[in-house]
C-alpha cells in the first residue's frame, strides 16, 4: 500500500493504522453520514435494493472469511443462511424469543452446522471440499424441506413473525434500512479487526500453503474450523435478517445457484480483501436489476423469443461475467480500486 | 422380491448413464486437471439439441442424433480455447468456479432457446414392450439402453487404448510438460478430450431423457454425475463406472423403498460417507502433498 506523498510512517502501528491520513478518515465519516441519511431522499425502490444488498454482503463477508482468507472452498454457503433464517424463525415462532436473542441464535446455530460440514475439511481440500460443501447444501436443504413439516413449513413457505426491538415494532422499509445498514457496518468492523489479529493471520497461512502453516505451528485442526464457524456465524445472522427482512422464508430462497451466485460475486468483487464483498455485491446485483429491467423490453422488441428472457439473461450476463472475471481480471475489482488509488496518488509521477 | 429385482435393473441402467456421463467427467480431469461441474449442462443442452432436431424438425435418427453430436463436439473443442486455455495453472476455486460460470451461462442460454416447450419427450425409436426376463418384467427400453451404455463404455475404453489420439491423450494426462517434449500438442488433446466429453454428455442426455424426459431438471443429473465420479475415484474409467452404478442402486432403492425426497439427496449422502471413509474415492490414486 502506498501513502500519499509526504506521508511517512515512522511507526509499526502507524504502519498498521487503517484509515492513516485525514482525507481517508474524512471520506469514510462522509460515506457513513450518507448513509445514515440516505433514506432522506431515496425512494422505496433504492430502499429496498440496498436492504437486499447488505444482506447480501454480510453472508458474502463470512464467505470472504472462509474462501477468501482461510482459503476453504465452500459452495453451499446460502445453505448456512437457511440455517440462520429458518433457525431464527422457528425461535421466534415456536418459543417467542426476542429479535436480539433470535439473531444471534441463528448465526450460532449457521456456525455450529457449518463446523459440522467442516469437519471434511480437516481431511480434503479443493475439489473435493467444494463437493462436500455441495452435498452440504443439499442435505440441509432436504432437512429443512421433508422430514418436519410441520415446523419449517416443508417445501412452501414459512411465515417469520413481525420483530421488535426493544418495544420499537420494525415493519417498514426504513426501519429495516437501519437495522440492516448497522449490521452490515458492524460486521465489516469486525471482518476487518479479526483478520488484522493473529486469528486473521493464521487464516492466510493456512490458505497459502496448509502443509507449510501446519509446519510452522498453526493448529490446522482448530483454524480450520474456526474459520467454518465464523464464516456460517455470518451466514446466519445475514439469514436472520433476511427472514426478519422478507418475513415469509421457502426453500427456494437458498438453493444450489444461490451459493454459485454469492461465490461469484465474491470473485467478482475479489477475494481476501475487506472491499470485496461490497464491490462484488454491488456489481452482480446492479446487473441482476438492469437485466430484469432490460428482459420485458427485450421481450417486447422481439416477442418470438423464449418465454422467460428476464431469468434467462440474468443467468447468461452472470455466467459471462464471471468468466470475464476469471480470465481477465482474477484478483477481482477490489484489486482494480488498489491499482486506480496508487495511480491517483502518483499521479502525475506514477512509475 | 419382483419389485426389488426391477428396481435394481432400473438402478443398474440408470447408473450406467450416471457412470457414461461421470466418464465424460473424468476425462477433461484426467487430461487437463480441470473439474467440470458444467457438465451437467452440458448433458442438459444436448439433449434439448437433440431433440430440437429429433422431434421439433422431425429428423430421422440416423441424421439428428450425429448433428447434434457434431455441433456440441465443436463446442466443447472451441472450449478450450476461451476459457480454459487460460487457467492452466490457475488456483482451484478459479477452476472450479470458471466451470460453474459456463454452467450458469449455458443454463441461461437453454432457458433462453427452450423455455417455451415444456413436458417435452423425445419421438418413439423402438416400441415401448414389457418383456419378461426370468419371471420380471421389464421394459425393453431399458434393456436396449442398458446394452447401448456397455458398448459405449467398452468402445471408449479401446478407444483410449488401442488409438493414436487416445494414447496422445493419456500422455497429455500423465504429464504436460513431458508429452509436449515427445511431439504431442497438449492443447489439441486436452480440446480432443473436451469434444468427446460433450459428445458423450449428449448420448446421455439423449438416453437419460429418453427415459425420463426433457426438462432443466437434467441439469442436476450432471452434479450426480459428478458424485459418481467421486465415489469412483476421479483417475479411473472403472472407477466412474463403477461409481455411478452404485449412485444408481442407491437412488433407485431409497426411491422405491423410503421415499422421494430422500432419493434426491441419498447420491450426496453416499458421497460424504465415501469422502470420509476413502476421500481418494474406490479406485482412485491417493495423491501425496509436499510443501
Amino acid at each position: 500500500m502506498r501513502r500519499p506523498s509526504g506521508v511517512f510512517d515512522v511507526s509499526y502501528i502507524q504502519d498498521m493504522t487503517v484509515f492513516r491520513t485525514r482525507a481517508q478518515k474524512i471520506g469514510m465519516l462522509g460515506f457513513i453520514v450518507l448513509l445514515l441519511l440516505f433514506p432522506l431522499f431515496g425512494d422505496e425502490y433504492w430502499l429496498v435494493f440496498i436492504n437486499s444488498l447488505a444482506v447480501t454482503i454480510i453472508a458474502l463477508q463470512g464467505l470472504n472469511i472462509l474462501a477468501g482468507y482461510c482459503g476453504q472452498i465452500s459452495i453451499g454457503h446460502s445453505a448456512f443462511m437457511a440455517v440462520g433464517a429458518y433457525g431464527s424463525a422457528i425461535l421466534a415462532a415456536q418459543f417467542n424469543l426476542p429479535f436480539w436473542l433470535t439473531l444471534p441464535c441463528g448465526g450460532i446455530g449457521a456456525g455450529l452446522v457449518g463446523l459440522v460440514f467442516g469437519l471434511p475439511s480437516l481431511r480434503i481440500k479443493g475439489f473435493y471440499l467444494a463437493l462436500a460443501t455441495i452435498a452440504a447444501q443439499f442435505i440441509i436443504m432436504y432437512i429443512i424441506r421433508t422430514p418436519f413439516p410441520d415446523i419449517t413449513g416443508g417445501p412452501i413457505a414459512l411465515h417469520v413473525p413481525p420483530i421488535s426491538l426493544a418495544g420499537f415494532t420494525l415493519d417498514n422499509e426504513i426501519h429495516f434500512y437501519y437495522l440492516i445498514l448497522g449490521m452490515t457496518l458492524l460486521m465489516t468492523f469486525f471482518t476487518k479487526s479479526l483478520m488484522r489479529s493473529h486469528i486473521g493471520r493464521a487464516f492466510v497461512a493456512i490458505r497459502d500453503n496448509d502443509i507449510a502453516a501446519e509446519a510452522m505451528g498453526i493448529n490446522l485442526y482448530r483454524y480450520k474450523l474456526l474459520a467454518f464457524f465464523i464464516g456460517c456465524f455470518y451466514a446466519g445472522v445475514a439469514g436472520s435478517l433476511w427472514a426478519a427482512y422478507t418475513k415469509v422464508i421457502s426453500p427456494d430462497d437458498f438453493t444450489l445457484m444461490n451459493s454459485i451466485w454469492q461465490m461469484g460475486m465474491l470473485i467478482v468483487g475479489g477475494l481476501g480483501s475487506t472491499l470485496g464483498p461490497f464491490f462484488g455485491g454491488l456489481l452482480i446485483k446492479a446487473l441482476n436489476e438492469i437485466c430484469l429491467i432490460a428482459g420485458p423490453m427485450i421481450d417486447n422488441l422481439i416477442p418470438q423469443i423464449g418465454a422467460q428472457i428476464s431469468a434467462a439473461l440474468v443467468e447468461m450476463v452472470f455466467g459471462a461475467v464471471l468468466v470475464l472475471f476469471l480470465v481477465y481480471l482474477p484478483r477481482g475489482l477490489a484489486h482494480r480500486w488498489e491499482i486506480l488509488k496508487d495511480s491517483y496518488r502518483l499521479w502525475p509521477f506514477s512509475y | 422380491m419382483i419389485k426389488l429385482a426391477q428396481l435394481i435393473m432400473i438402478g443398474i441402467t440408470v447408473g450406467l448413464i450416471y457412470g457414461l456421463m461421470a466418464v465424460g467427467f473424468v476425462l477433461i480431469y484426467k487430461s487437463s486437471k480441470i473439474f467440470n461441474f458444467a457438465q451437467g449442462e452440458m448433458v442438459m443442452v444436448g439433449a434439448f439439441l437433440s431433440w430440437t432436431f429429433l422431434g421439433l424438425f422431425h429428423m430421422p435418427l440416423v441424421l439428428g442424433l450425429p448433428l447434434a453430436l457434431v455441433i456440441t463436439g465443436l463446442v466443447g473443442y472451441s472450449l478450450e480455447r476461451f476459457p480454459f486455455r487460460p487457467m492452466i495453472g490457475q488456483p482451484i476455486l478459479a477452476i472450479i468456479m470458471i466451470t460453474m460460470a459456463i454452467a450458469v451461462f449455458l443454463r441461461g442460454l437453454a432457458i433462453l432457446i427452450w423455455a417455451n416447450y415444456i413436458g417435452i419427450q423425445f419421438p418413439t425409436v423402438i416400441p415401448e414392450k414389457t418383456l419378461k426376463i426370468f419371471d420380471i418384467p421389464i421394459s425393453n427400453v431399458l434393456i436396449c439402453n442398458f446394452f447401448l451404455v456397455l458398448v459405449l463404455v467398452i468402445l471408449l475404453s479401446l478407444f483410449f487404448q488401442y488409438t493414436r489420439i487416445g494414447l496422445h491423450m493419456r500422455a497429455a494426462a500423465e504429464s504436460h510438460i513431458l508429452s509436449q517434449s515427445m511431439g504431442i500438442r497438449v492443447t489439441r488433446s486436452i480440446a480432443q478430450s473436451w469434444a468427446i466429453a460433450a459428445m458423450v454428455s449428449t448420448v446421455g442426455g439423449f438416453l437419460l431423457g429418453y427415459i425420463r424426459g426433457i426438462d432443466f431438471g437434467l441439469a442436476e443429473t450432471g452434479l450426480i454425475a459428478i458424485a459418481a465420479a467421486l465415489v469412483g475415484g476421479l483417475e479411473s474409467f472403472k472407477g466412474a463406472i463403477a461409481g455411478g452404478i452404485i449412485i444408481g442402486l442407491a437412488e433407485t432403492l431409497t426411491g422405491g423403498y423410503i421415499g422421494h425426497g430422500l432419493r434426491e439427496v441419498i447420491p450426496y449422502i453416499v458421497m460424504v460417507a465415501v469422502l470420509f471413509y476413502r476421500p481418494y474415492g474406490l479406485f482412485g490414486l491417493e495423491e501425496i502433498e509436499r510443501v
